[in-house]
């Protein structure tokens, strides 16, 4: 009996001693939080007035993707009880390293972000730039695919539009905003046109948005055809902007000549027949005139991207065409000439002699 | 013609001031072609490194119109040489189309066709001159036109519907084509490989031809100057 009880001990003792063991030394149990974090009228008055909610319960992880985490596996300089000082902002590199032991996903987009806009803001000890949380959420951190993640198709440009208010303002108010808030998925939001973790100034050439790369960006929707024949838009604006004298002073590298967003707008681009659309017939004088000074009305007569080999292009096309036959039979008149020349040549020469 | 020239079996066919318009014509045309091309074939590797080579689309601009203006220069001082000067105007006469040019044409294609006896005889500028000759002048006129066109966009826009430009670039473009392969071909052709004059019919540096040349290929002149005493 006494053997039994022995080994009863010892059984569960090997069983529940580290996992006390545990508990004493790495991780402060979430029990120890919430005593005062769960007081739901817990929270902090800021020097400016404003409020700062530090309720959080246990339920404050549920469903996202760190569900199994507790306090202090992110708030990792909370070693007691209540703590003196207020913790440091979270660093997601903390687990997100190559080569982790906890499994944590880890892509090189950590290393993107470092390098962006945001990042090197960060760096430069601006507080107002976004960490990995301000984008992702905090304690609801879901995947991408969820459609509740604050970084999903559908949301990610209000996540953006925390910070960038004005720019949101214009954008959901432009044909894309508009199309994105009616569910459409095709439709770019922020991340679309400026890259996820890659975000750069638009005066950087590492940007997607940079001068000379604007019409690219463009073009990976406007130039697909399976896209824009959804909407009826043409998908060789793309094409006839580079074959253009603006298309191609841009592809050696000019940055003051026009792209897609000089005329179309940039994040307030509306359809043509828009009366606040740039391109709209009213305002071309004024879009144009922005680098041709003294534009009139004039200019917005006739069509802009005009393909040359394309038949709907008219008088253009036939002159062309015209003009591409008239040189292949000049030069076929000209060898044929040339060849009956030199035969009948020969023969002049050997009658002479 | 100086007596040294009359021993020596020459004739002069280009004087120095054609001489001098001649060599700009073809420096300019060279420098044209080469920076009109490179924007025209922008997607070809080779465009792409001329234009570079260059110094960017930019100062590819700049070269072009430079060598424009001066092309077009050099035009309006033909003009008037041709029209006004005591050499010109009997040259410009001379370069009139007339009756006997589609005649020698044709006699020349049933000769070398084999059903005609006798080649045509040429006067100074035979039809293949005169080909020459008007189709570069209409040529250099026309692109001259669209491309002063071009040049002042913002000008043109606020006149022109912009298919008038887009027509003035394409014809701009192609008309340079049609002269720069008419010239390469046919040019090249006559003062360079045919075998009368190979590898190079020396007037346009020297400004003389032999006689005997003349006389095979330019019988009429050849006779006109025997009559004139000048031979």
């Amino acid at each position: 009996m006494r053997r039994f009880v022995l080994g009863v001990v010892v059984f569960l003792g090997g069983v529940f001693l580290p996992v006390l063991a545990q508990d004493a030394g790495a991780a402060i149990s979430l029990e120890k939080c919430t005593l005062c974090h769960g007081k739901s009228e817990f929270r902090k008055l800021l020097i400016g007035g404003a409020i700062r909610d530090l309720f959080v319960t246990g339920d404050s992880l549920k469903g996202s993707v760190h569900e199994k985490k507790v306090c202090t596996d992110c708030h990792f300089d909370v070693n007691e009880i209540p703590h003196r000082e207020a913790p440091k902002r979270v660093t997601c590199t903390h687990c997100h390293f190559k080569g982790n032991k906890e499994g944590a996903p880890q892509s090189d987009n950590v290393l993107a972000y470092f390098d962006s806009a945001h990042g090197k803001a960060i760096a430069a000890g601006n507080t107002k730039a976004p960490l990995c949380q301000d984008c992702h959420g905090n304690h609801q951190v879901l995947k991408v695919k969820n459609p509740g993640s604050t970084v999903s198709r559908f949301k990610v440009a209000e996540t953006c539009g925390r910070c960038h208010l004005e720019i949101y303002a214009v954008y959901k108010t432009s044909i894309h905003g508009v199309a994105l808030s009616k569910g459409n998925a095709d439709a770019p939001s922020c991340t679309g046109c400026h890259g996820e973790h890659r975000i750069y100034a638009h005066t950087d050439p590492k940007s997607t948005v940079y001068a000379t790369r604007v019409s690219g960006q463009c073009s990976k929707c406007h130039g697909s055809i399976a896209i824009m024949s959804k909407y009826g838009i043409e998908a060789e604006q793309v094409a006839t902007y580079n074959e253009s004298f603006h298309g191609v002073a841009s592809k050696f590298g000019s940055r003051t000549v026009a792209n897609c967003a000089s005329c179309h707008g940039v994040h307030d681009i509306r359809p043509p027949d828009d009366p606040l659309s740039m391109v709209n017939p009213k305002n071309v004088p004024k879009t144009c005139g922005k680098c041709h000074p003294g534009a009139n009305p004039n200019f917005a007569v006739g069509k802009i991207h005009v393909d040359a080999k394309k038949k709907e292009s008219g008088i253009i096309y036939w002159t062309a065409t015209f003009f591409k036959w008239l040189t292949i039979g000049t030069m076929l008149a000209l060898v044929a000439h040339i060849f009956l020349d030199m035969y009948g040549r020969t023969r002049r020469l050997r009658g002479e002699r | 013609m100086s007596h040294a020239d009359l021993a020596a079996g020459k004739v002069i066919r280009m004087s120095l001031l054609f001489r001098v318009q001649h060599l700009l014509l073809t420096v300019l045309l060279t420098v044209l072609a080469i920076t009109g091309f490179a924007l025209m074939y922008h997607e070809n590797s080779l465009a792409q490194w001329i234009i570079r080579l260059e110094g960017g689309v930019y100062n590819r601009g700049i070269v072009h119109r430079i060598a424009a203006v001066l092309l077009m220069a050099n035009l309006v001082y033909h003009v008037f040489y041709m029209l006004l000067s005591r050499e010109g105007r009997p040259e410009l006469r001379q370069f009139f189309i007339g009756r006997q040019d589609i005649d020698d044409f044709f006699q020349s294609l049933r000769y070398n066709l084999g059903t005609a006896k006798e080649y045509p005889r040429f006067g100074k500028y035979g039809y293949k001159e005169k080909f020459q000759y008007w189709g570069a002048s209409v040529g250099i006129v026309l692109i001259s036109v669209t491309g002063i066109m071009l040049w002042a966009e913002g000008f043109s826009m606020r006149f022109f519907p912009k298919f008038i430009l887009d027509l003035a670039l394409i014809i701009h473009g192609y008309q340079g084509l049609l002269a720069f392969a008419v010239l390469f071909l046919w040019h090249l052709y006559n003062v360079h490989l045919h075998p009368s004059v190979f590898p190079m019919n020396p007037s346009w540096i020297t400004g003389k031809v032999s006689a005997e040349w003349l006389r095979r290929e330019h019988p009429l002149e050849y006779e006109k100057l025997k009559e004139e005493g000048l031979l």
